[in-house]
């Protein structure tokens, strides 16, 4: 009963839920980008640094790990978060709580495995405030610029992966970019009498299609190497029916290793590259490396995670922006091993010229298996 | 588990709070488009413009001018009173009739504008034939504004007189809160100062000969006003359409021949009311002919209408924050500084020329004052209103400016028009580019 009614939560909030919400962690790096990218993974996967995702079936990062699903199951993800700003020694304390992803999976035969869900993309909620004096018909107006963008862009995934060998596993995905944010500009002036406020709103909508690939193969018993290869189309910004942008999206490729050290320990590592500087139209765009390690201790209904994770943002002026992050959960299962809970909390540390950002998330994850 | 379950998700709704919103550090952690703002003087927008006299007769204003202001103008003001009883009916239900014999009157006239600076302000009272009407002139009743005075009262002497303080409604330091103050003299004269002092009502007492009843006349009596002063001889004077109007009360008595009741030969005392059948003012000289200018003002009335073409640009892709309506006068306006007045531009509702019927949705109307012996450039904010027609491309993008309030004066102002293309009026307009959105 109390499983039923935690499936039957999960996929109503999954259902309801706004778009705005489906974000992962809002950055101000990718204020002047096409967004923050999201982060696919699951908590179990998160609280290891990210190293976990190649090898959790229920991180939407790779495709061909469905296959280690034997049960219809789903996943869900949350967090929370509370972000301190420092830009050029203007602090200020930002937070939001976010639905990064959901994961549902499950056998159609004794090989093949198929699945989807959901996950951010590129978040693309964020807020400024610019106050400013200009000239105005001869005479100094101060005036209150502010521009809030509420709205993340989706990955909707539809994939399938299959056991081709005892020691290796195939999996394919595609890709709906989906999603749109509303987005505001308003001006104010101090001086109300003769000024009025300008306020422009639109929501502008994104689409594009992509396809992913993946191998999962088993060195040893003890011993799992993941590849992972994924490709998009160009990204449509559409605003009232009328395409005002087109950007090209980044090639992703990674690797990543994991090793079963007994019964009760695993360490992994993964690999991630991305060439976002193939988006021409973003002069402040980088390529991406991102690395992770991360290790699962005890027992496999109660263990406890922890990892570690660097690598680069896409976005930002001069040097490329980088991030490390620490982070550490526990999971717990229940209702005799169909349902799990996974919480964790990470810290995060973003640098770049003029921004530095540090992020507290805590994490929230149900997985179910009915 | 489901207790810990539950304190979970509670954890996590209680989380779900937002705050993304930060100083901006710009621009390199702003978006790449901004809040674009640009300032532009349309000159030549304003298009067929045109004025039309004729909007408010003078006898329909909603006060008189009445003014001696040497080499500028001379304006008097004259009302004719309605009819009134001269006989009255002395017992119920029969149609025996006897003469009122007046005793005296009650005469009141209402300053509802004047110059407080103004010294030595006399009004002088003359008959005027009740035949007086919306037809006469300045020139027609001329000689009855040089007959003799009915009566004169000198205000600023009364106004310099010993106070008579309300006392039920003034405090003990005899200050005024909504009782009034009185004045009178020793002609019987008495003045009343209402309205924390912009109103003034100026009684008169007048005897028969003043206000004689002529039965042939029906009762009717035509009076005129004048103005004279040191300086700045100029009031205007409530009317019907005001509310205050000129107000006679006329105090009687007749006596009941009767011979069969237990009231022998008794003599009854009454009173009568009588205000204006018709109140107006002439003034010399008069309202010049209207020309290629913009003419706005005077009596009777006259109004501009301005056309806006605009440009497509204003119409779709734009947020104006600002609008205002540049106006040359073609001269300052003569007159005494209390002759100052507003203009009040109003949409149209369709543009159907001189008879365009004006929109009464007050948020678009844009006024500015006149001030008298100003001959600055006029601004006019009519923000509100280019919005409108922003926004809504079905508006008629017309406008009609007129004096406010019309047809109580003898000033008017002139603007250059379209015609006159260094001084064409022009619209000054604030606005904001679209945000590019969708752009990274």
């Amino acid at each position: 009963m109390t499983l039923r009614l935690a499936v039957l939560t999960l996929a109503t909030v999954a259902a309801v839920w706004p778009s705005g919400r489906l974000a992962a962690q809002d950055s101000q790096f990718g204020i002047r980008g096409l967004g923050t990218p999201g982060k696919l993974e699951s908590v179990r996967a998160r609280t290891t640094g990210g190293a976990f995702a190649p090898f959790d079936a229920f991180s939407p990062l790779t495709d061909a790990v469905l296959a280690d699903v034997r049960r219809m199951s789903a996943s869900f993800t949350s967090g929370a978060s509370w972000r301190s700003v420092d830009a050029s020694g203007v602090q200020s304390s930002l937070h939001g709580t976010r639905f990064p992803a959901m994961v549902i999976a499950g056998p159609v035969t004794r090989r093949i495995v198929v699945g989807g869900g959901f996950s951010t993309y590129l978040d693309r909620s964020f807020g400024v405030v610019i106050q400013d004096t200009i000239d105005l018909r001869g005479v100094q107006q101060p005036i209150t610029d502010a521009i809030t963008s509420d709205g993340a862009i989706a990955d909707l995934r539809i994939a399938v992966a299959a056991r081709l060998h005892r020691r290796l596993a195939l999996g394919l995905g595609l890709h709906r970019i989906t999603g749109s944010t509303r987005v505001n500009a308003t001006r104010t002036f101090a001086d109300t009498a003769n000024y009025r406020t300008s306020t422009a709103r639109d929501e502008v909508a994104y689409g594009a299609t992509g396809g992913s690939a993946s191998l999962l193969f088993d060195v040893t018993s003890d011993l799992r190497l993941a590849g992972w290869f994924r490709t998009d189309s160009r990204l449509r910004a559409d605003v009232g029916g009328h395409t005002v942008a087109e950007n090209d999206l980044p090639l992703t490729y990674g690797t990543g290793l994991q090793w079963r050290a007994g019964a009760q320990a695993s360490v992994a590592g993964s690999l991630t590259w991305r060439n976002w500087g193939a988006v021409q139209s973003i002069a402040n765009a980088h390529d991406t490396f991102n690395w992770s390690v991360g290790a699962e201790i005890g027992s496999p209904a109660s263990p406890f995670r922890f990892g570690l994770r660097g690598g680069q943002l896409p976005f930002g002026v001069g040097k490329t922006p980088t991030e490390v992050g620490y982070s550490a959960g526990l999971g717990r299962q229940f209702s005799g091993g169909r349902g799990r809970l996974d919480i964790g909390l990470e810290r995060l540390q973003r640098s770049g010229t003029g921004l530095n950002e540090r992020v507290w998330t805590f994490l929230l994850g149900l997985t179910v298996r009915p | 588990m489901t207790r810990q379950l539950a304190f979970l998700f509670l954890l996590a709704a209680a989380a779900c709070t937002e705050q993304v919103t930060a100083p901006g550090s710009c621009p390199n952690f702003c978006p790449t488009d901004s809040i674009n703002i640009r300032d532009t003087i349309f000159t030549t927008i304003i298009e067929r413009d045109s004025s039309f006299r004729g909007y408010v007769p003078s006898d329909g204003g909603e006060a008189m001018s009445v003014a001696d202001l040497p080499g500028i103008v001379d304006s008097r003001a004259f009302f004719v009173l309605a009819k009134a009883a001269t006989r009255v009916t002395v017992k119920t239900g029969d149609t025996t009739t006897t003469p009122i014999i007046p005793d005296s009157v009650r005469f009141r006239l209402s300053i509802v504008r004047r110059d407080t600076l103004a010294t030595n302000l006399r009004i002088r009272v003359y008959h005027v034939p009740i035949t007086a009407d919306s037809t006469s002139t300045f020139a027609s009743l001329d000689a009855a504004f040089n007959g003799p005075v009915v009566d004169s009262v000198n205000v600023s002497g009364l106004l310099a007189s010993p106070a008579f303080i309300d006392t039920v409604q003034a405090d003990s330091l005899e200050r005024r809160f909504y009782g009034d103050t009185t004045y009178r003299d020793g002609g019987g004269h008495i003045l009343a100062v209402r309205d924390s002092g912009r109103i003034l009502d100026l009684y008169f007492h007048l005897d028969t000969l003043q206000a004689p009843v002529v039965e042939a006349d029906s009762g009717q009596l035509g009076f005129g006003v004048r103005v004279a002063a040191d300086s700045l001889a100029s009031i205007a004077l409530g009317t019907n359409e005001a509310g205050r109007p000129p107000f006679l009360q006329r105090f009687f008595h007749h006596t009941i021949p009767d011979t069969v009741s237990t009231q022998p030969d008794s003599v009854v005392s009454g009173n009568q009311t009588q205000t204006p059948l018709f109140d107006s003012f002439v003034f010399d000289p008069p309202s010049p002919a209207l020309d290629s200018n913009l003419a706005v003002g005077g009596a009777p009335a006259a109004r501009a209408l301005l056309r806006v073409a605009m440009p497509a640009f204003l119409h779709d892709s734009i947020d104006v924050v600002r609008a205002t309506l540049i106006l040359v006068p073609v001269s300052a306006v003569q007159g005494a500084p209390s002759d100052s007045f507003r203009v009040l531009a109003r949409p149209v509702l369709a543009d159907l020329g001189a008879k365009s019927p004006l929109g009464t949705n007050s948020t678009l109307y844009g006024s500015t004052a006149i001030h008298i012996g100003a001959s600055d450039t006029l601004n006019i904010e009519i923000t509100n209103l280019v919005r409108a027609w922003s926004l809504d491309t079905t508006m008629a993008t017309a406008f009609i400016i007129g004096q406010v309030p019309e047809a109580t004066s003898y000033t008017e102002i002139r603007f250059y028009s379209s015609r006159a293309p260094a001084f064409r009026p022009g619209l000054h307009v604030t606005y904001v580019k679209r945000f590019r959105f969708g752009k990274p």
